[in-house]
């Protein structure tokens, strides 16, 4: 009995880890930025392929390709957010046009990036396997070490960036757009350059999440939806707008899924839009919103 | 310093300001007065680079601003406290005072003006871990005004500091304002309350239904009859 529940718990937390990181770079993007990203997932999906390519052709070890995928992913998304989204902010006559606007953008972004990844390396399903070997608890519960290894990086990713939030000059400015973008201006808050900021780290959690995904399962093009799905529930559970609440929100529901599918795996996620519905109904502001 | 030009300014198709002027001087305290739904707060708004103008042209230091973002008009030295305190009210106090320091010019000043803005106001010192929300109405006024102050602003517009509060803190803070001037920060003050502001202004600028009505000195403006009428119910 123990045995399974420690089981479920750490498994919980194993998966939570990468749901908490996907859904605090949603969050900085639509919470922030205003950006609903259905495309987030292909974000995750090209960090994994790119880590896959630098292991598979260049030998680089998948842990020290979160030097090259952050970075390239980081600037991917700023540069888009300043071709694309920045221009459609400034067309859209009211906020509301422009979160409309700007998720009809990010679905055709989700297709082009989804055809531009079948066209680099194809259809098909590719995976590696490393740090595969198992890492045992007491009481006969056992996990493979890269699983243990996602959930560290994680963890230690999202307190990076909440030190860079709430220590540097540059993230005082981001959580003052986060508040109140007009008065963030008034005190000398660029805010174009913030919210490009904001959708360039998000596309970069999701890039590093990839690069995590990819040291445990197989990639493939299509991909991404699912993650997707699961950091807009996840941002919703935690509070729009709140990046402790979708970290929160993240680890919460890696373990109710890990609940859920010790009992029935097919009803997993079931049980996330389950939960998503009733939270719209009962409370749309999250629980850890206010 | 400031000089606002036949501004011209519309919310969809209702003008709002209609070919307003204004020029304020180094060192001067110029009030902008007028009833509620009169322009005034659009009108800063456009100035600071908020809200698009229609029309017209604003100058700041002799140089034209009307195509720059506000925060490289804050970055000049033009400061805008805006209108009902907007603090961030998910940080502390001394937070809220930091991102007031935010362009590059103040930030590595603002240790050396936090000790000021403490000296000015020193109730902010005592509070400095608590969250801003947990503040009084004059309390966040001046919390307002020391973030404000604390870009080195060499003009500040302040957006009716009085809204809300009880006479005593409206008096002490008026007190503030007209120390500001004699410190040599240039003061654009928007208010309601017309009588007060008159009497700690040099000048002052009438705004009615987006247009300036009339203009002249706090003294000649106190003994107009259409002020005494319309402001003053007397």
């Amino acid at each position: 009995m123990i045995e399974t529940i420690l089981n479920v718990v750490v498994d919980g937390l194993l998966i939570g880890g990468i749901y908490a990181l996907i859904a605090v770079g949603l969050s900085l993007q639509y919470g922030v930025a205003k950006v609903l990203n259905i495309a987030h997932g292909e974000f995750i999906m090209l960090g994994g392929f790119i880590t896959w390519t630098s292991y598979k052709v260049f030998g680089i070890n998948p842990l020290l390709s979160v030097a090259i995928c952050g970075p390239l992913i980081f600037v991917l998304g700023f540069v888009l957010h300043l071709a694309l989204f920045k221009r459609i902010r400034m067309t859209s006559e009211t906020e509301g046009a422009f979160e409309g606007n700007s998720m009809l953008a990010c679905f055709g972004l989700m297709f082009i990036i989804q055809n531009v990844a079948i066209l680099i390396w194809g259809a098909g399903i590719k995976g590696y396997s490393y740090l595969g070997f198992p890492v045992s608890f007491g009481g006969g519960a056992v996990f493979p070490a890269n699983r243990l290894t996602t959930l560290a990086v994680a963890v230690i990713i999202c307190i990076v960036f909440y030190l860079f939030l709430s220590r540097s000059h540059m993230g005082k400015g981001i959580r003052a757009a986060a508040q109140d973008p007009d008065t963030a201006q008034l005190v000398g808050v660029d805010i174009n350059r913030v919210l490009a900021l904001c959708f360039g780290f998000g596309a970069l959690m999701a890039g590093l999440a990839g690069t995590l995904v990819s040291m445990c399962y197989k990639v493939e093009p299509t991909m991404g939806l699912e993650y997707t799905i699961i950091a807009i529930i996840v941002v919703v559970l935690g509070g729009m707008g709140s990046i402790l609440g979708s970290f929160l929100g993240g680890i919460l529901l890696g373990l109710i899924g890990s609940l859920v599918s010790h009992i029935e795996p097919g009803l997993t996620l079931a049980s996330f839009y389950l939960i998503f519905m009733i939270l719209l109904l009962v409370k749309p502001t999250g629980i850890f919103g206010k | 310093m400031l000089k606002v030009e036949n501004i011209q300014a519309f919310y969809g198709k209702i003008q709002v300001l209609r070919d307003v002027n204004l020029d304020i001087n180094q060192g001067e305290l110029v009030a902008l007065v007028g009833a509620n739904g009169a322009g005034k707060t659009t009108l800063l708004n456009t100035i600071s680079g908020l809200m698009p103008k229609a029309s017209g042209s604003v100058k700041f230091l002799e140089k034209s601003i009307d195509n720059l973002l506000p925060s490289q008009i804050v970055e000049m030295g033009f400061s805008h406290i805006p209108e009902g305190r907007k603090l961030f009210s998910g940080m502390s106090v001394r937070e809220n005072l930091e991102m007031g320091a935010y362009p590059k010019r103040a930030w590595k000043k603002r240790e050396e003006t936090l000790r000021e803005i403490y000296n000015l106001f020193p109730i902010l010192e005592e509070r400095s871990a608590q969250f801003a929300s947990t503040l009084s109405g004059g309390q966040q006024q001046m919390l307002a005004m020391g973030r404000g102050l604390m870009s080195k602003p060499r003009l500040c517009a302040i957006d009716e500091p009085s809204n809300g509060l009880a006479p005593m803190a409206v008096l002490e803070l008026f007190k503030i304002i007209s120390s500001l001037r004699d410190q040599g920060v240039t003061v654009l003050l928007i208010e309601q309350n017309v009588k007060q502001t008159l009497e700690i202004a040099d000048r002052a600028y009438v705004l009615e239904n987006g247009r300036v009505v009339l203009e002249g000195s706090s003294g000649e403006l106190l003994e107009s009859d259409h002020i005494r009428k319309a402001y003053m119910g007397l």
